[in-house]
């Protein structure tokens, strides 16, 4: 057997799923499909979540829903896709107008302004956002499921670096301050004195928290399923097996590759076919027979190439058929 | 800038008034006082080195994307900001006047 309904019976206490993978593979398109199976055919509760500036579940669901919040898009089905940039600039002004309110300035100075703007620039300040409002969404445990489609390439990997990098140097401060006490000498190293040390070291103690609490939950394997999505070409091949290195220099499981967009071998069987397709499916085949030798053990679910597009809850129910119990021929012929 | 006086070094202090008894009690004594004092002025310069290697670590975690490591994701270096805000500018200036600050890091 193969097929996602398969990993979901070995695994019955999944509450993350991240679909991950290079670009235009398939990946907002399996996380459209798996959302809609666990929710219309198994009553499960669940968010189907993604950042994409494109909007792509607003594409593939073919409902205006960026930025508009959480919105139930079929029974027990919710959608959420987060305007990034949106939320970012808010997030910046309040921060603004906290510190003009904690020091009564009527204006920024400058420089700190400066700094609070190019904050923006940074991709690293979206991925911190997006990991900021999964965790929240998952800490919220409002859902049975929650399904994350990834931007290209973040798998929420480096989040779990970072969270070990942060938990570091909160102990390395907090000790430094009982080294500090120690010596008698308590004077606070920060201008606002003992209270704001303080502050900031709640404030780290939460974000601690918050990042350790979320790290744990991805990285249990029981818990959370990475899903590498490819195709049959050679780019994706090399792709996929440097995440699968990846994962394994930080110790955590890939649960599987997904194989999606191949032709299906009958339509060889049809005089029809044009030319150019029929080229297709032949390149296709040394791919799909290095695929077989190189990630066999971890092949989890195969997609057949449709005759269009998956848009709309219709083509999303075929999709899932496909993805929950595979065509094994398709790849195994 | 920090203002390095206002560190308190109480028993320093103390140590002087009783200045008088000291000399009655001879060389042996008088030596302790010295050794004394010395562990008491070892004390402050590592308490003196702790708190501006505090004070590094500090804005290091929120700053440090500023200096090319970031060592909280940058979404939340924001949050701590507000709090660090008048320590920025004396911070910087220290900064670049130090031979070798990585030493403090790794200290
Ligand atoms: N099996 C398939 N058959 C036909 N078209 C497909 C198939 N899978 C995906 N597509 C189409 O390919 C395009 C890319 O798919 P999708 O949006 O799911 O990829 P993605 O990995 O989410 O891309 P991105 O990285 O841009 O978010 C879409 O237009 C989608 O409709
Ligand atoms: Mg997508």
């Amino acid at each position: 057997m193969v097929g996602l309904a398969e990993f979901f019976e070995r695994k019955p206490n999944i509450e993350v799923v991240v679909f991950a993978g290079k670009g235009g593979l398939g990946k907002t398109t399996s996380s459209a499909a798996l959302s809609y199976h666990m929710a219309v055919n198994e009553g499960k509760k669940v968010l189907c979540f993604s950042t994409d500036p494109q909007a792509s579940l607003s594409d593939i669901f073919e409902r205006d829903l960026f930025g508009k919040g959480v919105v139930e898009v079929a029974p027990n089905l919710y959608v959420v896709e987060i305007d990034a940039d949106k939320k970012i600039a808010e997030y910046q002004q309040e921060i603004k107008h906290k510190i003009m309110d904690m020091y009564g300035l009527e204006e920024l100075p400058k420089e700190i302004e400066e700094y609070i703007d190019s904050t923006s620039a940074e991709p690293a300040m979206y991925e911190s956002a997006t990991y900021d409002a999964m965790a929240d969404l998952v800490a919220s445990g409002e859902y049975d499921l929650y399904v994350f489609d990834m931007p290209p390439f973040g798998h929420g990997v480096r989040m779990v670096a970072m969270a070990e990098i942060l938990s570091a140097w909160v102990d390395k401060i907090t000790e430094a301050r009982k080294e500090a006490a120690e010596y008698e000498a308590v004077a606070a190293t920060l201008k606002g004195g003992m209270q704001t040390e303080d502050m900031v070291l709640k404030e780290l103690e939460e974000i601690r928290k918050k990042m350790t609490t979320f790290t744990e939950l991805m990285t249990n394997s029981e818990k959370t399923a990475f899903f590498m999505v490819m195709v049959p070409e050679k780019m994706a091949i090399l792709d996929t097996e440097r995440a699968l290195e990846m994962f394994r220099e930080l110790n955590i499981e890939m649960s599987g590759v997904i194989v999606n967009q191949i032709y299906p071998r009958d339509l060889l069987n049809k005089p029809d076919l044009p030319e150019l397709l029929r080229k297709k499916i032949e390149m296709q085949e040394k791919h799909l027979l290095e695929i077989r030798e190189k990630f066999e053990d971890l092949i989890a679910a195969i997609i057949p190439m449709y005759d269009r597009e998956p848009k709309g809850l219709e083509m999303i129910a075929k999709v899932a058929e496909d993805l929950m119990n595979s065509r094994r021929d398709l790849l195994w012929w | 800038m920090l203002d390095w006086e206002v560190i308190p070094i109480p028993l320093f202090g103390r140590k002087n008034k009783e200045k008088k008894e000291e000399k009655k009690e001879g060389v042996s004594e008088a030596l302790k006082g010295v050794l004394y004092g010395f562990a008491v002025h070892g004390a402050a310069t590592a308490a003196l080195k702790t708190r501006m290697h505090m004070e590094h670590l500090f804005m290091l975690m929120t700053l440090g994307d500023m200096l090319g490591f970031p060592i909280i994701p940058p979404y939340y270096s924001l949050k701590i900001l507000p709090y660090v805000v008048p320590n920025i500018k004396s911070w910087k200036e220290r900064l670049f006047r130090e031979r070798d600050f990585t030493d403090l890091l790794s200290g």
